[in-house]
């Protein structure tokens, strides 16, 4: 069953990531990466990694991509050509889907009995304690937090400057550069020089 | 909290030895005072950023060089941060190697950036971020830091690289290299994520929870070295590096980059980014993937020849100073493989050999590049050969930096790149690579002819009458000074290669 299901959901999580590059639409790449996000959320589910699995729903297939369609429409990019016929069925098959969907959560919310196992912290006594001892995994939220503010502290703090270098780099690329701080700087931008090569 | 947990979790923390990245730290606080800065001054004193950034890393350079010489002797390498950095001689060489890379990249980025109507401060805070996560990047022992710490520097350089927001050139450098740069991680990515799985199967001999330890995995691989997912994690990994470096089937995004890109950046790709990837794969090649030598070193021999013609022989035709700068660094990369195959096939001093090259590398670089940024107009990425013409008569000084600068690249005998050559032509003999030596001389013979001729069209006057239109800046004597200290420092490594104490 679990081999099943990982099939599909890679199968899911790649054709939705192929569609992502060569769909024309900008709106349907966008949707089509959710799809994707959430094969992958599913993955990590499979490999009972409940925690990532929220977060990369949460995230990325919510907030990230939110932001994302929201700049996309608000841009107004160009539709690409799409075959008239297809748009009907694809409504169709997505209305399907959606109402089976809703089926199935409506199945689980009031069926009960099949949760998903609670996560628990394994026992750490057996690690080895030290510099290159492994820290032994579990899915419970606390062990990501032991991990991070023990282990892990100095990439976490080095994140931290990765974030802080894109969102710098975000303010100068799309700065308008005559808006420069500089008074005694030229004005004008690129004074094409005649090449005599 | 239970009481065994806390005694666990405090072993855990046990080698998070803030101090000993001191260096590091004071890099990003001197990166984060510079927006304070930019934030509390006045706007007619913003130009002082500059200045604040240079001392500010001149005074870092100063600390880093104390820890050196005063600090607890670092005979082996010491795991810090539960094996996620480790220090070595070698790292701390590198900390200096990259403190003084961003110290000229500051500095000529100052003179690029007093013609150009662009913000100053976001570049020095995006030069001092890069050169605390390429310092860390040398020293991670992790694959974790290793790929945290090196999309640190690729974040903070595809913004540099399209820091000219006015030039067309830029923007398509930037993106460019975004692209090619997230192709480069993800191709790593999966070569770790390989390695990591493999080396984590619990059915496997010797297999280790934290697979992605250097020492750990060293340990895994040598005794799978046959195991084809270690074999296909490893060469993904050299693949990535591979990019960074600019070894050829992965040089693609180097001309086109290093032309759009403003020329101290460029300086700054060329040398410091080349050395922390070269720095990175011998440390891989002496550590995790010592084992499989059998597999890397005709792979890399191959990649060797084929860098090293390549470059050169696309150097020939180029009019394009910048992109002769890029596909000369091509050949360089490869002269630089050399060495590490030497390393990998078992001669020890060759790391030596080919960190001796990388500091030579830096100084005729920026040498050359500093002329370049002096010499340039206000449209950056157009720079031709024949913009030089009479440059020296115009600019004695200069011309003669210029010279030393490329004389030392070409590998001519009183100057430094001669000897760092040398050296690595010996390990490559004594490590029995004697075609691909043959290769390397080959380069070096056509090298020669590109690089004087910039020289030939700077020093000797010409018959036709194009009148150069280009007007060089005249540096001032604190210029002169920078200049001349690098010019003296080829000149002395070349007389006096001890100097380093790199060398056998």
């Amino acid at each position: 069953m679990l081999d099943v299901l990982f099939y599909v959901f890679s199968a899911i999580t790649l054709v939705t990531a192929l569609l992502m590059v060569l769909s024309p639409n900008a709106v349907n790449g966008a949707l089509c990466m959710i799809l994707s996000f959430v094969g992958t959320a599913a993955l990590f589910v499979l490999l009972e990694a409940y925690f990532i699995a929220v977060l990369q729903v949460l995230v990325y297939a919510g907030a990230v991509m939110v932001l994302f369609l929201f700049i996309i429409m608000l841009l107004n990019v160009e539709k690409g050509e799409g075959g008239g016929y297809l748009k009907d069925r694809i409504s169709l098959a997505a209305s399907i889907v959606g109402f089976a969907l809703l089926a199935v959560l409506v199945a689980a919310a009031f069926g009960g009995g099949s949760h998903l196992p609670e996560p628990g912290l394994s026992a750490v006594v057996d690690n080895p304690v030290g510099a290159n001892g492994g820290f032994e995994f579990s899915t419970a939220m606390k062990s990501f937090g032991y991990s991070l503010f023990s282990k892990y502290m100095l990439p976490f703090q080095v994140a931290g400057f990765l974030l802080l270098a894109g969102m710098i780099g975000v303010i100068v690329v799309s700065k308008k550069p005559d808006l420069g701080t500089d008074d005694d700087a030229p004005t004008e931008g690129q004074a094409p020089e005649p090449s005599n090569s | 909290m239970n009481e065994i947990l806390a005694e666990f979790l405090r072993g855990y923390t046990a080698t998070n030895q803030w101090l000993a990245i001191l260096p590091e730290i004071l890099l990003a606080l001197l990166a984060l005072s510079l927006l304070a800065v930019e934030m509390a001054s006045p706007k007619a004193a913003r130009a002082q950023v500059g200045r604040v950034a240079f001392y500010g890393q001149l005074f870092i350079l100063a600390v880093c060089l104390i820890g050196c010489f005063t600090g607890p002797a670092t005979t082996g390498a010491e795991p810090l941060f539960s094996g996620m950095i480790e220090q070595s001689g070698t790292t701390q060489f590198m900390r200096v190697f990259f403190l003084l890379c961003s110290l000229f990249v500051s500095y000529l980025g100052g003179i690029y950036l007093e013609r150009q109507p662009l913000a100053r401060t976001e570049f020095h805070h995006l030069v001092l971020l890069v050169a605390a996560g390429m310092m860390l990047l040398v020293q991670s022992a992790h694959f974790v830091m290793l790929f945290v710490a090196l999309e640190t520097v690729t974040v903070a350089f595809y913004v540099l690289v399209a820091y000219g927001r006015n030039s067309v050139g830029s923007l398509e450098a930037g993106l460019k290299y975004l692209i090619m740069g997230a192709l480069s991680s993800a191709i790593l990515l999966f070569g770790i994520v390989l390695l990591y799985g493999v080396a984590g199967n619990p059915a496997l001999a010797a297999s280790s929870s934290d697979s992605l330890q250097y020492s750990a995995l060293a340990e895994f691989i040598s005794l799978h070295d046959g195991n084809l997912l270690v074999r296909l994690g490893a060469l993904l990994v050299v693949a990535g590096i591979c990019f960074k470096i600019g070894a050829v089937p992965f040089q693609i995004w180097v001309p086109d980059v290093y032309q759009g890109a403003p020329t101290p950046v460029t300086s700054f790709l060329a040398v410091a980014s080349k050395a922390a990837g070269f720095v990175v794969l011998l440390q891989l090649v002496q550590g995790p993937f010592a084992g499989l030598g059998a597999l890397l070193v005709p792979v890399l021999s191959i990649v060797a020849a084929v860098t090293i013609l390549f470059g050169n022989c696309a150097a020939v035709v180029q009019g394009n100073l910048k992109r002769l700068m890029g596909l000369s660094g091509i050949a360089h990369a490869g002269y630089l493989l050399l060495g590490v195959i030497a390393v990998a096939s078992g001669v020890a001093w060759a790391e030596g050999a080919v960190l001796f090259y990388l500091f030579t590398y830096l100084l005729g670089s920026f040498a050359v590049f500093a002329v370049m940024t002096f010499a340039a107009g206000t449209d950056d990425t157009d720079q031709q050969i024949s913009h030089y013409q009479d440059f020296a008569k115009e600019q004695p000084f200069l011309g003669g930096v210029l010279a030393i600068g490329l004389g030392s690249l070409a590998g001519i005998p009183p100057l430094g790149g001669f000897i760092g050559k040398l050296f690595l032509f010996i390990a490559a003999f004594q490590a029995g690579l004697y075609g691909l030596l043959g290769v390397a001389i080959l380069g070096v013979v056509i090298s020669i002819y590109y690089y004087f001729g910039w020289i030939r069209e700077a020093f000797f006057s010409h018959y036709n009458e194009t009148v150069p239109t280009k007007t060089a800046i005249l540096p001032s004597m604190r210029d002169r000074l920078l200049l001349g200290f690098l010019a003296a420092a080829s000149l002395l490594l070349g007389l006096y290669p001890a100097a380093l104490s790199l060398l056998p």
